[in-house]
């Protein structure tokens, strides 16, 4: 008998069901009353995890640059009959799937036949089906979809950013990979991948909807088996603490230079729900310090430097974190320099309670605006149970965040060697 | 992984049941459309001023939302407005431009959340109806004129944005196609203006504009939210009880069904894609009987992962990652794009131009007909749950004079026979092949420093 925890959050009126099911998988499932219903089946295994072995196992295997997001394509194939996106056609819904650094997920939205779409999700993803002839064809597919990453400006920006902040760490690679290092696929590695990270016990299921939890677990016990117990090793080459390079630039077809300002973070809690708390700090920070509302936005807007367009960002795992600050400018060289003199000023000055009193509020807004969409209610829980944390919890880790630690973030942070730019001009 | 964005995103919202808009005249030209509904934890409003695309005011129509959020009589520029907004609980008022059609749509939308998340008892709602009322009625004067500075600043950013037109390759391949194929029609025109007549406009002539924008476009308001209908729909009258109208109702878009000649259009552009774009002449558009079809035509020729064009053009040749039918309902156009290698340009549009044959032929099987109404089906069903899709599929209706509901609509699809399906295939003409050749071959050029 699979268990079930139900958790509550009274202030946005909403709950859901953990069901730690026999098959290894955790499955969750939040009701909503809406037309639309959504499911994501993801594992944790995205772009950055290329070195890895299986507990027990001697060596750690090395995988080509964008397998995982290779394999994702793969799974849409079946050994007999049709397609999946035929299959879910069949059913009325509509089907896709993502890969990221960290994760790889398989999703689908409907309408009505929730069950059978269900099956389909849970069935095509536990069922591998590679050839060489197969994945040959996918190469040309996947060829033409990295081409249009490479022609696509805000890419070359954020992942030459990456590259400026990390030297050994494979966030630096781009998702799909490169034409050439997806030559190296073939059927063997993606089953080696497949095998180790497609097991139920690194995956889960987040459903979001108007559906009925018994149903869910009706459908999970038909279509899954037991996977047996394992443990991933993935293996991070060490990465130096300061940034590889502070400036790369690419010339590129845009009518005007853009920029992504970033700061690699080193200080990366190991416990979840600290890494959690440096998250809801670190948008609180960066909401005082580059809205609409503050003196850099305003001062930058009036003189021209910049657009509306102006951006800013943190991103935190458990390997690797930074923060960004990005948007157009004629000249991001000045932006750059003014945003790092505006910072230092911040620091000796500090954040003030009514600033820190207003973004915390605009944090909290955002949050509870989340949970309007099935989607992104599903997705987002699926990012916090990879995170070991809980999506509900964020409300509390806001709620509860201090102006000391928040001033204190903003002293620690941002250290001239953690600084890099990466700009794209035009041609 | 967290990306901590802190922008409000709106797009994805959604509601559950059946959607029943009522609409309310305010008075000549003014409809505010409203869905009351309780789904969602945030409630949305938009003001779309619909006028027809003109060379002569495009520009100054595209100008005016961003001069309008630059600031208002007590909230003199954006820090206070962003100010005024966070402290009600980061309500997100936004200025658009877009084009239906050949109209031109100029407006700002505002959404926030319902009152009762309000820890400490603000009245969200009416603090942003009143920020809204005062962006779009009371601007931010000097001389009693828009500011000359910050309408220097936009005129700027404006044509910042018109030139960033191309950062996107595959957007820009789309409007490039469009512009070729109607040329001489008012659908060739940029909706955001033209560089030129942006650089030349005058305050003292914007705000002339922006007045005669008030008094004489039609305007569409959606409202989606729960609330006290009665007091909103008495806000709202307000706000034009006092204002001048002189409106009277303008033409839809000229549609053009036969071609003379295909055009060719090449351009280079330094990216290592080439970009094809196929502009048709659908020959039929969103009022006729006809267009109960073409919805399910376009599902099964192009819109979906199991469509002639993805069956084809992407999986048996591999030939691509994307390729789509794009329909412009009003217009009755259409373009299929696609990212391609440069040297199979040939190929590539002899298999969009072979598959549309087909379906001409009739050479589609009975399930592809069924898959494509169910695909449509959903697509209507989950409508419903976003207040931006709901509010963008009406006022398309709306703006075509065509008065229906998406469910009777998605019903009718359900109708439509083969034949009907062919019929309407057969109508579609070829007018423009343009192409955006990519000349890089190797890898992004990095300069390290």
């Amino acid at each position: 008998m699979s268990e079930r925890i139900i958790k509550t959050n009274e202030f946005l009126g909403e709950s859901y069901t953990k069901i730690s099911h026999e098959s290894g998988l955790d499955i969750y499932v939040f009701p909503k009353k809406l037309t639309t219903t959504f499911a994501v089946f993801g594992t944790k295994y995205g772009s950055i995890d290329n070195k890895f072995r299986l507990k027990g196992e001697k060596e750690y295997i090395e995988v080509p640059n964008g397998i995982a997001h290779f394999l994702e394509h793969k799974l849409f194939d079946n050994e007999n009959g049709p397609d999946t996106f035929s299959r879910y056609a069949e059913v009325g819904a509509n089907a896709n799937a993502f890969t990221s650094f960290d994760k790889t997920a398989y999703l689908f939205s409907c309408t009505e036949n929730f069950r059978e779409s269900l099956e389909i999700l849970l069935d095509f993803v536990t069922k591998p089906y590679f050839t060489d002839k197969t994945v040959q064809k996918e190469q040309g597919i996947i060829g033409q979809e990295i081409r249009m990453g490479e022609d696509s400006p805000g890419r070359v920006l954020f992942f030459n950013l990456m590259k400026a902040l990390y030297e050994k760490h494979s966030v630096q690679i781009s998702i799909a990979g490169t034409v050439e290092s997806i030559a190296e696929i073939d059927a063997d590695l993606l089953y080696k991948c497949y095998n180790t990270f497609y097991n139920l016990n690194n995956m889960v299921l987040c459903v979001c909807g108007d559906v009925d939890i018994d149903e869910v677990v009706s459908v999970a016990n038909s279509v899954l088996k037991k996977s047996p117990e394992c443990e991933i090793e993935r293996y991070f080459d060490e990465e130096p603490g300061n940034v590889s390079k502070e400036k790369i630039t690419a010339k590129m077809q845009v009518a005007k230079p853009l920029f992504d300002i970033g700061l690699k973070d080193v200080d990366i809690p190991s416990e979840p729900c600290m890494r959690l708390k440096k998250a809801a700090g670190m948008a609180v920070l960066n909401e005082v310090m580059f809205s609409k509302s503050s003196s850099i936005f305003n001062d930058l807007y009036n003189e021209g430097l910049i657009s509306g367009n102006f951006d800013y960002c943190y991103t935190i795992s458990s390997s690797f974190a930074f923060n960004e600050i990005s948007g157009e400018s004629s000249d991001p060289e000045k932006v750059y320099g003014r945003v790092r003199e505006y910072i230092k000023e911040m620091q000796a000055k500090g954040i003030d309670e009514k600033s820190f009193e207003r973004c915390k509020k605009v944090i909290f807004a955002d949050f509870i605006k989340s949970f309007d969409s099935t989607e992104e209610i599903a997705c987002e829980m699926m990012s916090y149970i990879f995170e070991g944390c809980d999506l509900f919890d964020y409300a509390e880790v806001i709620k509860d965040l201090e102006l000391d630690y928040v001033n204190l973030l903003l002293k620690e942070m941002f250290d001239d060697s953690f600084f890099a730019i990466s700009t794209v001009c035009p041609l | 992984m967290y990306n901590v964005y802190n922008r409000v995103i709106f797009a994805n919202t959604k509601k559950a049941g059946t959607i029943t808009l009522e609409k309310i005249k305010i008075t000549d030209g003014i409809t505010l459309n409203i869905i009351n509904t309780d789904k969602f934890k945030t409630n949305y409003l938009s003001f779309n001023f619909v006028t027809p695309l003109s060379r002569e005011k495009v520009s100054y129509y595209a100008l005016i939302p961003q001069v309008l959020m630059r600031g208002t009589k007590s909230y003199n520029d954006l820090a206070s407005i962003k100010n005024k907004l966070d402290d009600l609980y980061a309500a997100s008022v936004e200025g658009r431009v877009y084009r239906r059609g050949e109209y031109q749509i100029c407006g700002i939308t505002a959404s926030w959340l319902m009152d009762k998340y309000a820890i400490d008892g603000t009245n969200i709602t009416d603090g942003t109806l009143d920020v809204l009322e005062e962006i779009i009625f009371t601007p931010f004067l000097e001389n009693g004129v828009f500011s000359n500075s910050y309408v220097e600043s936009e005129k700027k950013n404006l044509i910042d944005d018109i030139r960033a037109i191309i950062n996107n390759k595959n957007g820009y391949a789309i409007r490039r196609c469009q512009e070729e194929m109607c040329k001489d029609e008012a659908f060739g025109i940029c909706e955001y203006g033209e560089e030129a007549v942006v650089e030349s406009i005058t305050s003292d002539e914007l705000y002339r504009l922006y007045n005669e924008l008030l008094e004489t476009a039609r305007v569409e308001i959606f409202y989606v939210g729960s609330g006290d209908m009665d007091k909103l729909c008495e806000k709202i009258s307000k706000m034009f009880v006092d204002r001048e109208r002189r409106y009277s109702e303008f033409k839809g878009a000229e549609v053009r069904k036969e071609v003379l000649q295909t055009k060719e259009v090449l351009e280079k552009c330094a990216t290592m894609q080439g970009k094809l774009s196929l502009g048709f002449r659908t020959g039929t558009v969103l009022g006729e009987d006809d267009y109960n079809a073409f919805p399910v035509f376009v599902e099964m020729y192009g819109n979906s992962p199991v469509s002639k064009l993805f069956m084809n053009v992407r999986e048996k040749l591999s030939l691509c990652y994307y390729c789509r039918a794009i329909p412009e309902g009003i217009k009755g156009v259409m373009v299929v794009t696609s990212g391609i290698e440069v040297s199979k340009k040939q190929e590539a549009q002899d298999e969009i131009l072979a598959q549309l044959e087909c379906v001409r032929n009739g050479e589609f099987t009975e399930d592809e007909l069924i898959l494509a109404k169910k695909s449509l089906k959903n697509a209507y069903d989950e409508l419903n749950d976003s207040p931006a899709s709901v509010e963008s599929w009406y006022l398309t209706r709306r703006l075509a004079g065509v008065d229906d509901e998406t469910e009777t609509v998605a019903r009718r699809f359900m109708d439509v026979t083969r034949e009907d399906v062919i019929r309407v295939a057969k109508k579609i003409k070829l007018d423009t092949v343009y192409f955006l050749e990519g000349t890089m071959t190797g890898e992004v050029e990095d300069d390290d420093e």
